[in-house]
């Protein structure tokens, strides 16, 4: 992964425009309307590579799990699989998957992903992680976002947000459904900061 | 708080053969539910009765925190351990106040591009390919995302005001300053 990290961040963006047309994740390759999975609410800019991401992420959030299921990403039409996924721990937690994207003229490398709190569903049915339905302090997407908003912030990181509207609720296996509120993060990882 | 909801209607709680398509509506969650739909004063409702393109409503869902809207859902799909799904179509209805087509106005390059519509008499724009359809009536934004272009103009061509019998030919325009996003909530 380091070696990846480095070939990233040593390659210069090519002439090209971020992707912010798909705003969900998918299950699998193709992606389909049907096996749309999380809505994509974080984006890394600025220096942003997918390796950078993950490793601040584990710095600044202390996300360093690494288990979860594979899901994919859409960059300018193709589907790929993510890069790299972090969560706050093994039961319920924070967690967030992550793929690079297309460089862009004025963001730089990016990295997207879809940030939440899952519960761990063990009763009345085990089912397993499960995004928090909406609650007093917004979804478990809303929840996921928010806290890595507050986390980089605290570190030093310029953070802004643009409203998409991918709203879609989400049912979860313990029959609950889940919805971002629509709005995304943008987080610097200039090499200012680190 | 997002409320999940709805009914299991009393047919089939007392066993009368579940005719209705509303037996399939889940049973209340967080205290919301499609009698709390129907007495709801906010902002106006709309939905697409009781089935509309071969899916029963099977929930109504209710968001009052960092997000504020009403979501009928229509049909069902398959959860899975850490994968959630998303269902066939949904109609959420949002206060034009907090949600309207002047947010896609921003000079923000990130922010979605609309694809600029009239349907059944009022303003709207498509989203994500045709899949997410967004239009302005009275003092609502009413909010479609199916799995189809297709789907989501069958369902538009079914809203009708929660409670009323069948649509009309056209939606109540929306309010002075409902698009242009100069209303307060």
């Amino acid at each position: 992964m380091v070696a990846a990290t480095l070939a990233m961040t040593l390659a210069a963006p090519a002439t090209a425009h971020f992707d912010s047309s798909a705003r969900y994740t998918h299950s699998d390759c193709r992606a389909t309307p049907e096996n749309r999975v999380d809505p994509i609410n974080v984006v890394f800019t600025s220096w942003g590579t997918w390796g950078r991401a993950a490793n601040q992420i584990e710095a600044h959030a202390g996300w360093t799990d690494t288990s979860g299921s594979a899901q994919t990403f859409v960059d300018h039409g193709a589907c790929y699989a993510m890069h790299a996924q972090r969560a706050s721990g093994a039961g319920t937690r924070f967690h967030i998957r992550v793929r690079g994207q297309h460089p862009d003229d004025v963001l730089g490398w990016t990295a997207t992903g879809d940030a939440h709190h899952e519960d761990l569903v063990m009763f009345p049915v085990p089912c397993g992680h499960a995004v928090d339905s909406d609650g007093a302090q917004g979804s478990g997407f809303d929840q996921g976002r928010d806290e890595l908003e507050r986390r980089f912030a605290a570190a030093g990181h310029t953070t802004s947000r643009a409203w998409w509207g991918n709203t879609h609720s989400f049912k979860q296996c313990d029959g609950d459904y889940a919805s971002s509120d629509g709005w995304t993060v943008f987080i610097e990882l200039h090499q200012v900061n680190h | 708080m997002r409320l999940a909801v709805a009914l299991t209607v009393l047919g089939s709680a007392l066993g009368l053969g579940g005719a209705s398509p509303l037996d399939r509506l889940q049973p209340a969650q967080h205290g919301f539910g499609l009698q709390d739909a129907l007495a709801f004063t906010e902002f106006p409702l709309f939905d697409a009765g009781e089935r509309v393109d071969g899916l029963p409503l099977t929930a109504v869902l209710r968001r009052d925190d960092t997000a504020d809207f009403v979501s009928f859902v229509y049909g069902d799909c398959t959860a899975a351990d850490d994968a959630g799904c998303p269902p066939p179509l949904e109609i959420q209805v949002w206060p034009a106040c907090l949600r309207n087509l002047h947010l896609y106005d921003s000079a923000n390059a990130e922010a979605p591009v609309p694809e600029p519509t009239i349907v059944r008499g009022v303003p709207g724009a498509f989203f994500e390919d045709g899949l997410r359809l967004e239009l302005q009536a009275s003092r609502s934004t009413i909010v479609v995302f199916g799995n189809s272009r297709e789907r989501v103009l069958r369902a538009a061509g079914a809203l009708r005001e929660v409670g009323t019998p069948a649509p009309g030919t056209r939606l109540p325009a929306p309010v002075p300053g409902a698009v242009d996003g100069a209303l307060s909530c």
